[in-house]
């Protein structure tokens, strides 16, 4: 190994350089406390907005159902109209039915909900009375 | 002398600059890392109290003096003569020398303590032998000379080392 002058000596000792000591205690306590505040703030606030949608998608769900159930409890949707049952609209729903008992159950449904002008009757009471030969 | 977020910030950047050779200088008057890196920090830490250095001519120098006096109160209260720490690593070896560091901490920790102490505050600490005079309260030749004899022997010690390993 050639005998280095002190410049040279200097320059090499200089490469060597000085361990970096640990973090001043304060300092990291602080500078974790701020990145704990920020996170939490983000995730609070996160939360919130999360709450939030969900209460007011919540609150549209039941006022949709509120109204799409009021006063038509149990009543099939094309029945929902609240006129009499007329030939007219007997033959109609025959046309409609998809099948014949299905047109006599929606009939007699709809006669029990629908209550008939003063001077009317319904045909199922009409034809209930007529003597039908098969 | 209140504490502002500035005094704090320069503080910070005193400490990340000037740390591990204030780190080193503490090891080479106490011996061990681990009481070395405490007379650091309370340094610090007490700065921080204070709140500001602008009173301060010559930060770097003050703070040398700073580290030397809490490290030579820290050694009072223990045993005066107690042994360095032969295994704690003082330096990042540069290519991983870690032969070349460990030689180096050896040839530092058989300097005298006197010698030892203006090597490290020349080489590492970049003081001036005027600054170092002041901060040791001793005269310049004084200090000139202390280092040269240092040097001289700090590399002897380093190449004959060397110089055995690589005959044997």
């Amino acid at each position: 190994m050639p005998t280095l002058d002190d410049e040279q000596f200097e320059a090499y000792l200089q490469q060597f350089r000085p361990c970096v000591p640990e973090p001043l205690p304060a300092v990291e306590r602080r500078h974790r406390a701020r990145r704990v505040f920020i996170v939490g703030a983000w995730a609070t606030a996160a939360v919130a907005i999360l709450v939030l949608g969900a209460l007011t998608l919540h609150l549209h769900t039941n006022r949709v159902r509120v109204a799409e159930t009021s006063g038509n409890a149990g009543t099939p949707k094309h029945l929902q109209d609240s006129q009499p049952l007329t030939m007219r609209s007997a033959n109609a729903l025959m046309a409609k039915a998809p099948s014949f008992k299905t047109m006599v159950d929606d009939m007699a449904f709809r006669s029990q909900t629908v209550p008939l002008p003063k001077g009317k009757r319904s045909a199922v009471a009409v034809l209930g009375k007529e003597k039908i030969k098969l | 002398m209140h504490r502002t977020e500035g005094n704090i910030a320069e503080i910070e950047f005193l400490y990340r600059e000037h740390g591990p050779a204030l780190l080193l200088f503490a090891q080479a008057v106490t011996g061990e890392r681990g009481r070395a890196q405490d007379a650091v920090h309370q340094v610090f830490l007490r700065l921080l109290e204070k709140g500001s250095l602008s009173q301060v001519g010559d930060k770097k120098a003050y703070l040398f003096a700073c580290v030397r006096n809490a490290a030579l109160n820290d050694s009072k209260l223990r045993d005066r003569h107690a042994p360095l720490e032969p295994d704690s690593a003082w330096f990042r070896p540069p290519d991983r020398d870690y032969a070349g560091e460990q030689n180096l901490r050896r040839a530092l920790e058989a300097l005298p303590n006197d010698q030892r102490q203006v090597m490290v505050l020349h080489i590492w600490g970049e003081l001036t032998f005027l600054q170092i005079s002041d901060l040791l309260d001793l005269s310049s030749n004084t200090v000139a000379s202390r280092y040269r004899y240092a040097l001289a022997k700090l590399r002897d010690s380093m190449f004959a080392r060397e110089n055995s390993c690589a005959n044997s």
